[in-house]
């Protein structure tokens, strides 16, 4: 499993168009949030910390991007059949690409992060906001993480890069943006959709209660990854029985 | 290019035949396998023979796990390809030119495979050198010519230095010095104690390495049998005979 997950990473790092969109999602996250501090958009109740995720969806929808694009790039350039050839294990090939994917963004995810908080405590007058507690940005890291999983599962289900990505949009942005037709299903739904959690973790803007997952934080992140998970050993099961 | 240095092993690993028992894939409502069973023996060539559609590409990436059959079995050495170990000592394969992503050099690509199995990064050297990539290994695949993507293909079999080689139409592309080339790099592996399983429409150049022949038509096989046996008495080229096997079937 070690050597197919190097591969996988080496398979990343050999394909320029693989690292300029990792870059890419990296410094969306960053970059959104010193963007939205700059111009004032950081309210009173908010931290430096819940300042420095305000672009996690952003971020979010970069990696999930790449992962799926990275994952379907394999039908769309016809090349799984080599990939199949050298590590014959469905399992082992499938687990090793989501594990890559997940690698890289949670590394990149994690930089971002920090990157970013510094630079919104570079960029507020000192005094205004407090800290808050850095260690909840984990949960971007938790997040993009999820979501590069799903992005990546998808890729490898759907055998396209546009429509895996268009899903993973969907799955990113969808939950809060009809979060009214949910009804009592909202806040279990909404409440444990990757951008939430974030903002749950992070304490920045008030939620509303029916947006807020019931259990508390730690099982809204717990149930974003078993949401991940079960996304991952659905299409895993599907790949194994496939051609291809 | 010098192909008498893949034939230099000996190896434990060497010995392992293909076996295609009775298997059968339908597709689409398709029988595109009906059947299908045939050996292919360790020091030997042996030509995967049949028209476009027969059913050769479906066979060999059966043999390779890539496609699932509704019935039978193919495997290398008594047991399903993805059963072994580092794969790529086991079967080296050419199933298409498209073989990498366009934007990943030939060398990039290599290293993909080389780390895949736990290969030496050295190993990625020797398979640049023996197959005569030369100034084109740090060349996108999408810039690659035909001809340096079925030599990048090539490499990528035989990376391993692999037990099983499995080529499919590995002629398509390759100027006359490269057929020469994997023509002497063909009988070197089988001499070496190698399996070699090729399928290719080049009739004259597959008479001049094949020892064993197997035709494959809708799906089914029509004749599974040494060179000397299909050809036979008649005086007829390999070309001849093969295409009057199809006629009378």
């Amino acid at each position: 499993m070690r050597s197919a997950w190097v591969a996988e990473l080496v398979k990343l790092l050999t394909v320029r168009g693989f690292r300029v969109g990792a870059v890419l999602a990296l410094v969306a996250l960053p970059l959104t949030s010193l963007l939205v501090v700059s111009t004032g958009g950081l309210g009173k109740a908010d931290t430096l910390t819940s300042g420095a995720a305000t672009g996690s969806v952003i971020g979010l929808l970069g990696f999930g991007a790449w992962s799926a694009a990275i994952a379907g790039s394999e039908y769309v350039h016809q090349t799984i059949a080599v990939s199949l050839a050298i590590v014959p294990r469905r399992p082992v090939l499938f687990g090793a690409k989501i594990a890559a994917a997940a690698t890289v963004t949670g590394a990149g995810t994690a930089i971002a992060a920090l990157v970013s908080l510094l630079l919104v405590r570079t960029t507020t007058p000192s005094g205004t906001h407090r800290l808050g507690t850095p260690t909840t940005l984990s949960a971007v890291v938790l997040a993009a993480v999820a979501v590069a999983v799903v992005g990546a599962a998808l890729g490898l289900l759907v055998r396209t890069s546009t429509a895996s990505i268009a899903i993973v949009a969907a799955a990113v942005l969808l939950p809060k943006a009809a979060a009214g037709l949910l009804g009592g299903l909202q806040p279990w739904v909404v409440g444990a959709s990757p951008g939430t959690v974030i903002t749950q973790a992070v304490g920045g803007a008030q939620l509303s209660s029916d947006q807020t997952y019931p259990g508390g934080t730690l099982l809204a992140v717990v149930t974003m990854l078993l949401v991940a998970g079960a996304v991952a050993v659905g299409s895993g099961y599907a790949f194994n029985r496939r051609d291809g | 290019m010098d192909g008498h240095r893949v034939a230099a092993t000996d190896d434990a690993r060497l010995g392992l035949s293909i076996e295609v028992e009775d298997a059968s894939k339908v597709l689409d409502g398709v029988t595109v396998l009906d059947g299908v069973s045939f050996v292919a023996l360790p020091g030997r060539v042996t030509a995967f023979l049949g028209p476009n559609g027969a059913g050769k590409s479906t066979t060999l990436r059966a043999i390779l796990g890539i496609d699932h059959l509704d019935a039978g079995r193919a495997t290398v050495g008594g047991k399903p390809f993805r059963q072994h170990q580092r794969p790529v000592t086991v079967v080296g394969a050419l199933l298409s030119p498209d073989s990498a992503h366009p934007g990943r050099t030939a060398r990039g690509h290599l290293r993909v495979v080389a780390a895949s199995n736990g290969l030496p990064q050295s190993a990625v050297a020797r398979a640049v050198e023996l197959v005569g990539l030369g100034d084109a290994v740090d060349l996108p695949f999408g810039q690659m010519s035909l001809g340096m993507r079925q030599r990048l293909g090539l490499a990528t079999a035989l990376i391993g230095d692999p037990a099983v080689v499995i080529l499919d139409e590995p002629h398509n592309g390759l100027d006359t010095a490269a057929i020469r080339w994997l023509r002497i790099v063909l009988r070197a592996l089988a001499d070496g104690g190698r399996t070699v399983l090729i399928s290719s429409h080049l009739m004259a150049e597959i008479e001049r390495v094949a020892d064993d022949v197997v035709v494959i038509d809708q799906g089914r096989i029509l004749v599974a049998d040494t060179l000397a046996g299909f050809l036979g008495d008649g005086g007829l080229s390999l070309e001849e005979r093969y295409l009057a096997e199809l006629d009378a079937s």
